[in-house]
């Protein structure tokens, strides 16, 4: 595992840019954080409670403030699998996507999830916090919907 | 005028001064800026807003640097003002965090800020470059004193865990090295004329000697343990006085171990325009700038109100909010005019009758997720120990940056550091901790490059910006793409409604783009105003 340490002059932020080589995982001392090659490994679990729990909280119980986090827990929505993977995939109001192809990901600092792990979050998501939706959404239903635009134009 | 290609075109130059001898001065510095040549910020000077109609009235959403340099400039120039804030305080994302402050996230985490009277960390924007004119200009005008942000410290550090194993190194010994190294392998392909005739013989001669002084070579343009090399990345043992005054030069690493670790990636992190010196931060905390700005509109702003709903008709704009601590019944307010600065994601959730086109931008940019933490010492060990006075040292663990006080150098008693500025994937697993467990993190991480942590250790604060109440996100991530689907959207007035604020702008993330998008927004506003006569 050979990860790098980088200044990336990103337009207006200089920030560090963690790229690692090979087939890293988790920080090999801690669970807590993931290498961004160990993002591919994530389960459907450990997406949700790395990821999506910062803003949809712990129990899916969402927040409100000065707009709101959705709750997720026993969310009627959840009835359609599309909505929440396209949700996934292409963001909403402020969240980030997480279908843009993985050499895209920079620009919008967001995380890749393959179309698998879409699926898996889904069913995550869809299977608990007192939802009872069968969780078997495949990748290849997730594959079928639409993405983000994967041709960035032009100069930012 | 005829070009090698026998296409006609005017070079840039006698462009700009056919539009300086027709146009004037101001033209053509507006035409260089446009075409990338003045590359300062946008910001043309104090604006002038002549001829606002009587009676005229702005409500403006949002107490944040953008809002408040509207709420300003449209105050002055006569209009009838008022801002709503979601918070108790002025300021937005212009924030500092004190000894005593308590803060509250979403999903009710709360911290109890135990800092030390006058130490601060700013959880937000914490730099304003020498080119950022609007910011400089707001801070002279409100009267709030500045002083430098060290952005590069050659003494700070450039860490990673995978070489010289994991041992920190200066700043200035990875620069000095890799460029020697670089300077002694260029003299050597150009003494070997392998540069394939792309230099002169007689620049070849000058390329060498700037070479040589570049990166301190010696006579035989080689990057070797010397005086020369030392005065660069530091001595084994520093010249001194009397007796024991001998210096005892340093030995570079080799190329292959600069190469290795990675390290000359953080080399240019000043090199960027918005991160060149100098820079400046306001003393005693970024929020002093919003702080300010709230003092000078004083009851123009009504705190405490959430927006619920926004609806323009064809004589005005009518915005329904509530009380944001009780949630209670809504009341109204209404204005000829609406500049709305609320950051996006919480914009998109509020009903408003507008164009499709702006209703899509609105919810097109997602916004970054980022972590800040605020770690309190009970000494200023950097200082003391490692002669580190201000600036940041980069890593590759999960933290990301350490930054050091730029301000109360020697000062005895406890400091605050930045602990921790992380983007991406790392700070969306920060944010889903609690905030004790984003300090522990921060503090065991930092620790590899700073042992004294584990017996220092006093106190901190971590904000995760995605739980922010108020902005839901740290800022607008525009794609490529994106900008050119929805910008141009996202800015034109719609009907009565204008939006403004760094999302609105091309300096993403800089408080400069709320400003610049402000000004903008209501010199466009204004004209519209005017152009609709007495009572719009």
């Amino acid at each position: 595992m050979s990860r790098l340490i980088g200044a990336v002059a990103k337009r207006n932020i200089v920030m560090l840019l963690l790229t690692a080589a090979a087939a890293a995982g988790a920080y090999a001392d801690d669970a807590s954080f993931t290498s961004h090659a160990g993002v591919g490994s994530m389960t459907g679990a450990e997406i949700y409670d790395h990821i999506c729990l910062g803003c949809h909280m712990p129990g899916g119980q969402g927040a409100v403030g000065a707009g709101s986090y959705p709750k997720l827990a026993a969310n009627k929505k959840l009835v359609s699998w599309e909505y929440v993977a396209l949700t996934v995939l292409n963001g909403r109001n402020g969240m980030p996507p997480f279908g843009l192809p993985a050499d895209q990901v920079m620009e919008t600092r967001a995380a890749h999830l393959s179309d698998a792990q879409i699926a898996d979050v889904v069913n995550y998501v869809r299977s608990h916090f007192d939802n009872k939706y069968k969780a078997d959404v495949t990748a290849k239903q997730v594959a079928a919907l639409p993405h983000p635009p994967t041709a960035f134009i032009g100069p930012q | 005028m005829e070009n090698a290609d026998g296409s006609y075109s005017l070079s840039r130059r006698q462009l700009l001064q056919m539009i300086g001898t027709t146009a004037g001065a101001g033209a053509m510095y507006q035409a260089m800026s446009s075409l990338g040549l003045a590359a300062e910020s946008p910001y043309q000077g104090p604006i002038d807003l002549q001829g606002a109609p009587k009676g005229a009235t702005v409500l403006i959403l949002g107490a944040g640097l953008a809002g408040m340099t509207a709420a300003y400039e449209l105050r002055n120039a006569g209009y009838s003002v008022q801002v709503l804030e979601y918070n108790g305080r002025a300021g937005g994302r212009n924030w500092t965090i004190r000894g005593g402050d308590r803060y509250t996230e979403l999903g009710g985490f709360a911290q109890q800020c135990e800092f030390d009277k006058d130490l601060y960390i700013n959880p937000g924007p914490w730099r304003i470059p020498y080119h950022h004119l609007g910011m400089l200009h707001y801070a002279k005008v409100l009267g709030v004193p500045l002083e430098p942000f060290l952005q590069v410290n050659y003494n700070a550090y450039l860490h990673s865990t995978q070489a010289f194993g994991g041992k920190p190194q200066r700043y200035r010994e990875v620069k000095a090295d890799y460029q020697g190294h670089v300077a002694e392998l260029l003299a050597k392909a150009t003494r070997q004329n392998s540069l394939d005739g792309s230099v002169s013989k007689e620049d070849q001669e000058k390329l060498l000697e700037s070479l040589r002084e570049w990166g301190a070579l010696d006579k035989n343009y080689a990057y070797l343990s010397s005086e020369a090399a030392s005065d660069r990345r530091g001595y084994e043992k520093n010249p001194g006085g009397g007796l024991s005054a001998r210096p005892i030069p340093s030995k570079p690493v080799a190329l292959g171990d600069i190469l290795k670790s990675g390290l000359w990636q953080g080399i240019p992190t000043g090199d960027t325009f918005d991160m060149q010196t100098a820079l400046f931060q306001p003393v005693g905390g970024m929020g002093r700038i919003g702080e300010a700005f709230g003092r000078e509109l004083g009851a123009l702003i009504r705190y405490n109100s959430k927006v619920i709903d926004i609806h323009q008709d064809e004589r005005g704009v009518t915005v329904n909010f509530v009380d944001s601590r009780s949630l209670g019944s809504a009341q109204s307010v209404r204005a000829d005019w609406c500049l709305c600065t609320l950051p996006l994601p919480v914009l998109a959730q509020i009903p408003m009758n507008v164009d499709q086109p702006l209703a899509s931008a609105i919810a097109a940019v997602p916004y970054a997720a980022a972590i800040k933490a605020g770690l309190q010492f009970k000494r200023r060990f950097w200082e003391e120990d490692e002669r580190i006075y201000g600036g940041i040292t980069y890593t590759d663990l999960p933290i990301t940056n350490i930054a050091y006080p730029n301000t109360g150098f020697h000062s005895g008693g406890k400091g605050v550091l930045l602990g921790a500025y992380i983007w991406g994937l790392n700070a969306m697993e920060f944010t889903a901790m609690t905030p004790q467990q984003r300090v522990q993190k921060v503090v065991e991480y930092g620790s590899q490059i700073h042992p004294q942590y584990r017996k220092e250790f006093d106190n901190g604060v971590a904000v995760a910006w995605h739980r922010v109440p108020f902005t839901m996100g740290c800022f607008g991530m525009w794609s490529s793409d994106s900008r050119v689907k929805h910008y141009d959207d996202l800015c034109r007035i719609d009907g009565r409604i204008a939006l403004a604020g760094e999302h609105a702008s091309y300096l993403g993330g800089w408080q400069e783009g709320a400003v610049t998008s402000a000004l903008d927004a209501i010199a466009r506003l204004h004209q519209r105003a005017v152009s609709q006569g007495e009572k719009a």
